[in-house]
């Protein structure tokens, strides 16, 4: 004997509800194992081999989609392989180490640890080196490098990392000697102002980390003041008139306003300074 | 289907209102409050009324206070920092309270008519905001 058929729309409604429940059922997993402590945040405790895979697996996927629109300048006119081995020493050598150098401690101890890019420079292409030079890798501790090096700069890097798996140890002691006074060059600006920007640069200079920010995701913090409905504050740091040009000049360089705030000057490149200030004024 | 998804929503708020009282639960631990040796809060929020500190300053249980010159004094317990250039030290604050200017040159934070004890009072109700 068959059953009678379980009209249409009862089966989407008997469907929809058990997706919900296990959805609330993985919700609700996910909150126990959180909030019971028992997920450890220690970095001495490696992820499982299948996460590893799972987290590489993805990098590279990630990589080769958004890679794919950059488009690789002649590295031979464009690039300079002593600046990018300049950028390389100030950047990246403490925790990525280089041909017979250790890696700082402080590259040492990190979950994910960072990788020795002999392996990666030589086998990724050049547009993939850049991406994760420029754009940083998250939730692995590699940060963006693209308001800290010009666009020739990273080129260079790149460069330099092409050329950094075929070299000796002599031969990198002797690169670090003739490029020992070379800087490696801040980005200049020339980008137009946008919103998105505008929130990236409060992130990639940490203002977050002391400032509430509309827009801009962070922790609960209380270091500096919230900087909510900011058009409507008579005074910066209870000290100067507040206008955009001002605001801008304090973002750049707190401590000549203020000698004794306890703001710190982060190298912050003038126009960003102003696409700040504009974003700050411009909030609803 | 319009039903469901309500009482799905209603589920969703309450477990994550649950969840962050959970979680705020947690972070009640902290190691420092700051203490204001012979402070009284209540005298303070009075007195923090009658100084009229809400013209320039948002103190949250202040009546009227939402002034905008200076900045929002919510969670003030909280602040790691004094004006932004101090550290946030009662005996520090009980002095910015009463003479600012003698602190910071530049502040636009005047001198307040006060004596000690009502300094005192208004640091311990600003410090009991978190």
């Amino acid at each position: 004997m068959r059953h009678a058929p379980i009209p249409h729309r009862r089966k989407v409604l008997l469907l929809g509800l058990g997706a919900v429940a296990l959805v609330l059922l993985g919700a609700g997993a996910g909150a126990a194992l959180l909030l019971s402590g028992a997920y450890s945040t220690a970095a001495t405790k490696q992820h499982f081999a299948i996460t590893y895979r799972v987290l590489e697996t993805g990098l590279r996927y990630s990589l080769e989609s958004n890679a794919e629109e950059i488009e690789v300048p002649d590295l031979s006119r464009v690039a300079k392989i002593e600046v990018g081995h300049a950028c390389y020493r100030r950047y990246c050598v403490q925790c990525h180490g280089a041909p017979g150098v250790a890696r700082d401690p402080i590259g040492r101890g990190q979950l994910p640890s960072p990788s020795r890019l002999e392996q990666s420079a030589r086998e990724w292409p050049p547009s993939h080196l850049f991406y994760v030079t420029q754009k940083g890798v998250r939730m692995t501790g590699m940060p963006a490098w693209e308001y800290r090096i010009s666009q020739e700069g990273l080129w260079s890097t790149v460069a330099f990392l092409k050329r950094m798996p075929f070299m000796t140890q002599a031969e990198y002691a002797a690169m670090g000697a003739r490029s020992d006074d070379i800087a490696c060059p801040a980005p200049s600006g020339g980008h137009p102002y946008s919103v998105e920007r505008a929130r990236t640069m409060f992130q990639q200079y940490s203002c977050h980390n002391c400032h509430r920010i509309d827009g801009v995701v962070g922790p609960e913090t209380y270091i500096g003041p919230a900087l909510h409905e900011w058009p409507a504050r008579a005074y910066i740091a209870g000290v100067v008139p507040n206008t955009r040009a001002n605001l801008a000049r304090w973002i750049a360089d707190p401590q000549v306003f203020s000698p004794t705030t306890l703001m710190p000057d982060m190298d912050v490149v003038d126009e960003h300074a102003q696409h700040m200030a504009r974003y700050l004024f411009e909030q609803q | 289907m319009n039903a469901l998804s309500v009482a799905r929503l209603r589920t969703m708020s309450i477990a994550l209102s649950a969840w962050s009282a959970l979680l705020g639960a947690c972070g009640e631990q902290r190691d420092y409050r700051p203490q204001v040796r012979g402070g009284d809060a209540q005298r303070g929020q009075i007195a923090l009324l009658r100084h009229d500190c809400g013209v320039c300053h948002a103190i949250p249980g202040i009546i009227g206070a939402h002034g905008r010159v200076g900045p929002s004094l919510a969670s003030y317990g909280r602040f790691p920092h004094l004006a932004g250039k101090f550290p946030n030290d009662p005996e520090l604050l009980v002095r910015w309270l009463t003479d600012a200017p003698s602190m910071a040159v530049a502040t636009a934070m005047p001198a307040l008519d006060l004596d000690e004890q009502e300094a005192r009072d208004m640091a311990a109700y600003l410090y009991s905001l978190e």
